[in-house]
């Protein structure tokens, strides 16, 4: 077996001295309590992260160059029939549009004829993916708009579909986002139908959230959309969230177990809009 | 260049490696195949040339890492940290262990570097039971002698 020839225990001691052990051992509890009880470390972590954002945009150089690869390299049958798909999309989205200039025109004359105040509008920042966090139980990806782009903590990210989930820390280049099926997250969200309230939580799994706590006799359907209620001030009101797939009521519980099936495509996400919201959209409960 | 310089920039430019193969991205079907590179890498350079590595590298390494994975600030360093020192207390005995011995020493290593990861995530309550993680300490182990080799070839070839 090779062994490497230098007298090194002499020279080498002083490295692994028990007292030097010791002090960082508890600067990293320190750290890790002060990152843990309260967001003071942010700061620090963001400038860290200008070294740590060119690995991740490295190491998913390959997938990502493939990716596009793939992408122009198809062949030319499909993208006709992709573009021809496109266009009839285009068409219903179209006059879809129309009836929303429309009823966006008589919103704002009723709520002029009630003297409250209009809502803004939220403002769209297009972004893509960097990275997916290897670890399958932790839901998170990394965006390649940072606070250099005025993504900042909090904002809400979403696809073309619906709700993907919250910017949990702005690095200077990119942001970390945690996922609405993260077992961590929560999302307060509305039956669309019944006004009902309640928070969906995710479970870690990228196909569906679940609601709990809803009593058994709760007026809840298959098929039911739940949108975001904009409680507690974190989600912007009104954006479609998941759609209800399936209730069961087991025997003997006192709550319902209904489980949503994310709109948004979490497996395989690419291009995604962070939600920069105008400042007095939503309720603020202080 | 001097030996020593060239050695921690040899040093550092597997740990970087090491760190970066913590996030690279796999698809489904080889998704088990997610090695702890780092810690490896930190057992290699305690055991192996202590003289250009030590407590506070593993530390800095760790805390690089947290950030790379977004883990908490300093969870990877503390662990790291402890390796790095526990290999070298007993680097003396381990390098002269026939392979078998010295994969069994390594095992209890990495296997005390996931414990005390998972002891963090419990703490914030996010303790998941991942078999991935479990199945990478033992694919790491079998990996050791491969590892180890190519390792102290490549320094001998730079250096």
């Amino acid at each position: 077996m090779p062994l490497s020839g230098e007298a090194t225990t002499t020279r080498s001691r002083g490295q692994y001295s028990t007292s030097k052990l010791l002090f960082f051992l508890i600067l990293a509890f320190g750290l890790m309590y002060l990152d843990y009880k309260g967001q003071y470390l942010n700061k620090v972590r963001s400038y860290i992260s200008v070294t740590t954002y060119p690995i991740h945009v490295v190491m998913n150089a390959p997938k990502n160059i493939f990716l596009k690869l793939t992408e122009s390299m198809g062949q030319r049958e499909k993208i006709i029939l992709d573009n021809q798909k496109l266009k009839t999309e285009n068409i219903t989205l179209g006059s879809q549009i129309q009836k929303i200039y429309s009823l966006e025109r008589e919103n704002k004359r009723l709520r002029e004829l009630l003297d409250s105040k209009p809502k803004t509008e939220d403002i769209f920042v297009l972004a893509e993916i960097v990275t997916e966090n290897p670890d399958p139980f932790k839901h998170r990806i990394i965006i390649n708009k940072g606070s250099k782009e005025d993504v900042h903590t909090n904002q809400t990210i979403a696809d073309s579909k619906g709700i993907i989930g919250h910017v949990i820390r702005d690095q200077i280049f990119g942001s970390e986002v945690l996922l609405i099926t993260d077992p961590e997250h929560a999302i307060p969200i509305e039956v669309a139908r019944t006004g009902l309230r309640s928070i969906a939580l995710g479970m870690g799994s990228y196909e569906e959230i679940k609601l709990s706590y809803l009593a058994v006799n709760t007026d809840i359907q298959k098929g039911d959309i739940l949108l975001t209620s904009g409680l507690g001030g974190q989600y912007p009101v009104g954006y479609p969230v998941a759609i209800v797939d399936k209730i069961s009521a087991l025997e003997g519980e006192s709550f319902l177990e209904v489980r949503a099936k994310p709109f948004a495509n979490l497996t395989n996400i690419n291009e995604v809009w962070v939600i920069q919201r105008a400042v007095d959209g939503a309720i603020e409960f202080e | 260049m001097n030996r020593e310089l060239k050695n921690t920039l040899y040093t550092w430019a597997i740990l970087i490696i090491s760190c970066s193969l913590l996030v690279v991205p796999l698809p489904e079907f080889l998704s088990f195949f997610r090695l702890p590179w780092l810690s490896l890498a930190v057992i290699f350079f305690s055991i192996m040339t202590p003289a250009g590595f030590g407590v506070i590298s593993a530390w800095i390494i760790g805390l690089l890492a947290d950030v790379l994975q977004g883990n908490i600030f300093g969870g990877n360093a503390m662990a790291l940290s402890l390796i790095a020192y526990l290999s070298y207390r007993f680097h003396l005995q381990i390098r002269v262990f026939p392979m078998w011995q010295m994969m069994l020493s390594v095992l209890l290593l990495l296997f005390l570097n996931e414990l005390l990861v998972l002891w963090v995530d419990g703490i914030q309550g996010q303790m998941t039971f991942n078999y991935i993680r479990w199945l990478g300490i033992i694919l790491g182990t079998l990996i050791w002698p491969i590892f180890m080799a190519f390792l102290l070839n490549l320094k001998s070839k730079i250096l």
